[in-house]
């Protein structure tokens, strides 16, 4: 992952001037105006590698802070935040949105993500990679599809399981009632048998 | 059972909103004439109304508190407001019943408007009567913490069931 990270810095930097602190991405303060602000045309080969296909380098905590800010085109951005909290899955323009409150431990390159520059970036990147915006959309959904899977199956799973522990549950009182039963019934058997011929001694007089 | 085949552990009960725990105090939830099995599925219009629940245990003295969580709010493939507090009742004395307990947060009926969710039911064992604030609002409930703030350790009982709207198509086809 740092290979990947340190191929991206480099490519970045042969396309700007390294002279300038604030188009280096290493400088913290790197904010997401000064990404955008970046030569248009220059952006493609860095970033590709990035927003690409490898959706895996930001899978380990903590990414560096420019990760997240290359993670503007929603794939590796999307699986960061999707492998944080693998139930969640937000929405495209909330997650451009929202990282600050998903992850409140980034520093002030997300301050500077305010949601006008958000949406701003949305629609660059769609300009620039309409391909890649309806896969990331279909990979989400796909992973939305699994998780929904996964659910249905452990939902099946575990009443399935509770049936065959109530079955047994069943089976056993049953058993027991059953031999509860049969005793009373020999006990009953056993002792003589009060029937109605029977003599009785009943008292009628008062004295 | 192992622990791996329980009901509550498959279907991630313990894991998303208790820690394991050993069943100790029978729990019977029933709706109605509907006995709450773990994932068994109801609908809206069957658990409107409170459930009548029967506790275990022996000693009269002792008292359990019962909570009612969603987990699964609003979504559960977006649970953003996990957990959504249904019910809290407290001093509920052994051997009987909710009836008999302090209502700290009333009943609301479950009003599920996307997907499955899960409704739990989970039993703690209090260590003497003891005053429960109602928390501020019914959303973000964190049982593990509420169960930490009143010391009353882990579950002696849970039990959850499956709910989805009235009009909803997911799940079993039968």
């Amino acid at each position: 992952m740092e290979e990947v990270w340190k191929e991206i810095n480099l490519a970045s930097l042969h396309d700007n001037s390294s002279s300038r602190e604030g188009l280096n991405p290493d400088n913290p303060h790197f904010i997401l105006q000064d990404f955008l602000a970046r030569p248009f045309s220059k952006d493609p080969p860095a970033n590709r590698v990035s927003a690409n296909g490898d959706t895996t380098f930001l899978v380990s905590p903590p990414p560096p802070p420019p990760a997240t800010l290359l993670s503007l085109n929603s794939g590796p951005g999307f699986d960061f935040l999707d492998n944080s909290c693998p139930l969640r899955s937000k929405p495209r323009l909330q997650m451009q949105n929202n990282p600050i409150s998903d992850l409140p431990n980034m520093n002030c390159p997300f301050e500077a993500l305010a949601s006008p520059s958000g949406l701003a970036c949305f629609d660059k990147k769609r300009f620039q990679d309409p391909d890649n915006n309806s896969g990331d959309r279909r990979h989400k959904r796909m992973i939305k599809n699994r998780e929904s899977a996964a659910r249905s199956r452990a939902r099946k799973q575990a009443y399935t399981n509770e049936l065959e522990l109530e079955v047994a549950h069943l089976m056993e009182e049953n058993a027991r009632l059953k031999r509860q039963q049969e005793q009373q019934l020999r006990v009953a058997a056993a002792t003589p048998l009060s029937g109605k011929r029977t003599l009785q001694r009943t008292s009628t007089a008062p004295f | 059972m192992p622990r791996d085949r329980d009901p509550l552990v498959v279907g991630r009960v313990i894991g998303d909103v208790l820690d394991p725990f050993t069943r100790s105090i029978s729990l019977r939830v029933t709706y109605a004439t509907r006995d709450v099995n773990n994932g068994v599925e109801l609908k809206p219009s069957q658990v409107v109304n409170q459930p009548r629940v029967d506790i275990g245990g022996d000693d009269l003295r002792t008292f359990y508190t019962l909570v009612m969580v969603d987990p699964d709010a609003p979504s559960p493939s977006d649970p953003n407001l996990r957990e959504y507090l249904h019910w809290l009742v407290t001093d509920i004395p052994a051997t009987t019943g909710a009836s008999f307990g302090q209502e700290v947060v009333c009943y609301e009926s479950p009003r599920p408007t996307v997907g499955i969710h899960r409704f739990v039911f989970v039993l703690f064992r209090q260590l003497g009567r003891q005053t429960v604030y109602a928390p501020g609002w019914r959303q973000n409930f964190n049982t593990r913490d509420f169960a930490e703030l009143y010391n009353l350790g882990l579950p002696v009982a849970a039990v959850y069931f499956n709910c989805q709207r009235e009009s909803g198509s997911g799940g079993r086809r039968t």
